[in-house]
């Protein structure tokens, strides 16, 4: 048996190294990764591939900002993903998720054949948890969410799912979509060759009119008006005394504060 | 294994140099960063002296990301009690071609990095080189990882404690006295402010160094360096001075300490802390450089020991450039030539001592050895704030005559049997 996959995974700007200035995110010369739940969406496509003992793991992407995306996205193909495929256009620079959901409905329609489609349950930096179940309505297909173990045999998938005080088990035929969280796997870092081999493998590009979109219809309909940083008020307490009584002090004002000891 | 032409072991200035020579003229070059990107763990004072390395690559330096133009250098020397500042401006320093600019090395190694992908270099962050790989002396290649990756030339350019250099013995371990430590902050500070501050035009920028009771007397001092919208503001100290001192623990407080002085305070006033980092810096001069090259193998930059702490001016960066072109010259007329052996890369040697890199290292040979003596950091800036002190003074007793004011104050401070030592030392400068 062989399995293929789409894994769809989004880049976002390394949430690590973003700085805060004015109460605003300083975005200028932060690079991009893939997110953090599309790794694992990607490390289980590639565990479902090489149990099935063959199948193509592809990795898709819709550029939604990220400049540099074709290099962004060879992280994936470095990772172990036998394929790329990006979707890019200016008029999809922070795209909704209902005209993400659009652009990778049809970039999967041009793919053509594939068993699962999986998605990190939520983006690793806005994480509105709604891709997934966008594109499994637009293609008319089985959606399981929460996915913390995942299972194919010839007659379909079979998931536990993750919820607060249970889990559920939950089994669709192919073709299915999985989003996935993070208990799942632990994803694996690129060796050195695999990041050589990265630059040697299929690279798609496509506009969204070679998928048959009309990209103005897909820019934006919501501009975000402001994006700040929660303030905080700093209280300026100073201790004084020696190390033992600014210790004490100190513990004293957190109980008081109510932030120890609740 | 898998082969490449050539490895180029860290990505910081005189790596990426390497690779944009070698990438631009056709060779298959990959570098390895173990940092989370090229800049990501680089440390340096801050300015970079463009002037000696123009005409090397020529078409970069237009677009660099260069921060400001440096039109003004400025020496404070501090004295208990009293300090001395000297504002030195020449049209020249910051003219049409300005001799240097202040950087931020996190924006101009990613640059450079970018420069070198796009003539087709192979840049890989987050890997660590573990190991060299040597078969008969020759150096075949890495280790990262479970990965072995070999290349007709290794570049190592992995900067100043040279770990695999010297583990595989190309070169010494790194000596304490040869070496120093820098701590440095980011401090944001809007771009009028700064412009105020040091007296500067739009956009133009200054060097301020200090000397004196900034370090304790311990070898060293400091340096502040203005960027479009925030200072540089750090402290050098000598590796063994700070292990001599009694007080080690105390080192990560002279940063705040230096902060606190009443000469530094007003400078750095409303900034923000943006960036804390430290980092060592070889200073041992030309007596230090290893052997450069061998089989399949040179090293450039801070691993090849190329800086120098003049106390005036500190540069590094434009020698790790400079050696990064000239390894990569040395690279391609090897693989040119069919020998990558010592002696097909003997060039590199040949021509770093042609160029102001050996050239300016061997002026100042004698400068690693004359900058130990402790009286350059606590007696003469003492002397020389004094001295312009009682110039200043007017007391409640009758003055005195200027020329016996200047005179008394020169004799006793100036010319006694440890200065006059110490002036025949200065010869050598
Ligand atoms: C506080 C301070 C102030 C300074 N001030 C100035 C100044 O004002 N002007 C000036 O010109 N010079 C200055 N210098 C010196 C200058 O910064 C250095 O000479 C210069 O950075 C050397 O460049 P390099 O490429 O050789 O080394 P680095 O910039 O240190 O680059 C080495 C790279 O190798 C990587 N690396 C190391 N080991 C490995 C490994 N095993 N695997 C993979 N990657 C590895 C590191 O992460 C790093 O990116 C200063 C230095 C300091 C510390």
């Amino acid at each position: 048996m062989s399995v293929d996959v789409i894994v769809c995974v989004k880049t976002n700007p390394d949430l690590q190294m973003i700085r805060i200035k004015d109460r605003q995110p300083v975005l200028e010369a932060i690079p991009y990764k893939v997110g953090d739940l599309e790794k694992n969406a990607l490390e289980a496509a590639m565990q479902l591939r090489d149990a099935a003992g063959g199948g193509t793991v592809t990795a898709l992407t819709v550029a939604e900002g990220d400049r540099k995306v074709k290099e962004t996205i060879k992280e994936a193909l470095a990772m172990g993903a036998d394929e790329a495929a990006i979707v890019s256009d200016p008029a999809l620079v922070g795209a909704d998720p209902a005209a993400v959901a659009q652009a990778l409905a049809a970039a999967v329609k041009k793919i053509g054949t594939y068993d699962l489609l999986l998605f990190g349950e939520g983006s690793t930096d806005n994480y509105t948890g709604q891709v997934g179940a966008r594109v499994a309505e637009l293609l008319g297909l089985p959606q399981i969410g929460y996915a913390r173990k995942i299972s194919v045999t010839t007659d379909g998938v079979q998931c536990e799912r993750s919820m607060d005080d249970m889990i559920e088990t939950l089994a669709a035929p192919l073709p299915a979509v999985v989003t996935v969280v993070s208990e799942i796997n632990e994803p694996r870092i690129p060796s050195l060759m695999n990041i050589m081999k990265a630059g040697k493998k299929p690279l798609q590009e496509w506009t969204p009119a070679d998928l048959g979109l009309d990209a103005a219809a897909l820019a934006p309909q919501r501009q975000i008006v402001s994006n700040l940083a929660e303030e905080q008020d700093r209280k300026h307490i100073l201790f004084e005394g020696t190390a033992a009584e600014q210790a004490d002090a100190f513990v004293n004002a957190l109980l008081n504060e109510g932030v120890l000891g609740r | 294994m898998e082969k490449v032409d050539c490895i180029v072991v860290g990505g910081g200035l005189a790596g990426l140099s390497a690779a944009y020579g070698l990438a631009s003229a056709g060779l298959e070059v990959m570098v390895l960063e173990r940092g989370d990107y090229a800049g990501a763990k680089n440390v340096t004072g801050g300015r970079l002296y463009v002037s000696p390395i123009r005409e090397l690559y020529p078409e970069l330096w237009a677009e660099a990301p260069f921060e400001r133009a440096v039109a003004r250098e400025w020496i404070t020397m501090m004295g208990d009690g009293a300090h001395t500042t000297f504002e030195v401006a020449a049209d020249r320093f910051a003219g049409e071609t300005p001799q240097s600019y202040t950087v931020l090395r996190a924006r101009l190694d990613q640059w450079l990095a970018e420069k070198a992908g796009e003539k087709g270099a192979m840049v890989v962050p987050k890997m660590k080189v573990d190991e060299l790989l040597r078969r008969e002396g020759r150096v075949i290649g890495i280790r990262a990882g479970d990965d072995e990756i070999g290349a007709d030339v290794t570049v190592i350019a992995e900067g100043v404690l040279g770990l695999l250099a010297s583990g595989a013995g190309l070169r010494a371990e790194p000596a304490e006295r040869d070496h120093a430590v820098g701590f440095k902050e980011v401090i944001e500070l809007p771009p009028a402010t700064i412009e105020d501050r040091w007296h500067l035009n739009p956009g133009e920028g200054a060097a301020h160094l200090f000397m004196g009771a900034v370090t304790k007397g311990m070898l060293g001092g400091g340096f502040l360096y203005t960027n479009k919208e925030s200072i540089s503001l750090g402290l050098v100290v000598g590796m063994a001075a700070l292990k001599q001192d009694p007080d080690q623990g105390k080192c990560f407080s002279l940063l705040d300490e230096f902060k606190e002085m009443p000469q530094i305070r007003p400078l750095v006033a409303g900034g923000t802390v943006a960036e804390y980092s430290a980092h060592a810096i070889a200073e041992g001069g030309i007596a230090q450089v290893p052997r450069l090259y061998g089989d399949g193998y040179v090293l450039a930059g801070d691993t090849a020991g190329l800086s120098l702490n003049a106390l005036v001016t500190v540069r590094g960066m434009d020698f790790a450039i400079a050696s990064g072109y000239h390894a990569a010259q040395a690279v391609l007329a090897a693989k040119k030539a069919g020998d990558c052996s010592a002696a097909g890369l003997a060039g590199y040697e040949q021509s770093l001592r042609q160029s102001f890199v050996l050239k300016d290292l061997e002026t100042a040979r004698h400068i690693p050895r004359i900058i130990e003596n402790p009286r350059l950091f606590t007696h003469y800036p003492q002397a020389v704030s004094r001295l312009l002190e009682s110039v200043f003074t007017i007391g409640p007793q009758p003055s005195r005559r200027l020329v016996k004011t200047l005179w008394r104050g020169v004799r006793k401070d100036f010319l006694n049997v440890a200065t006059l030592k110490d002036a025949w030392q200065m010869r050598k400068l």
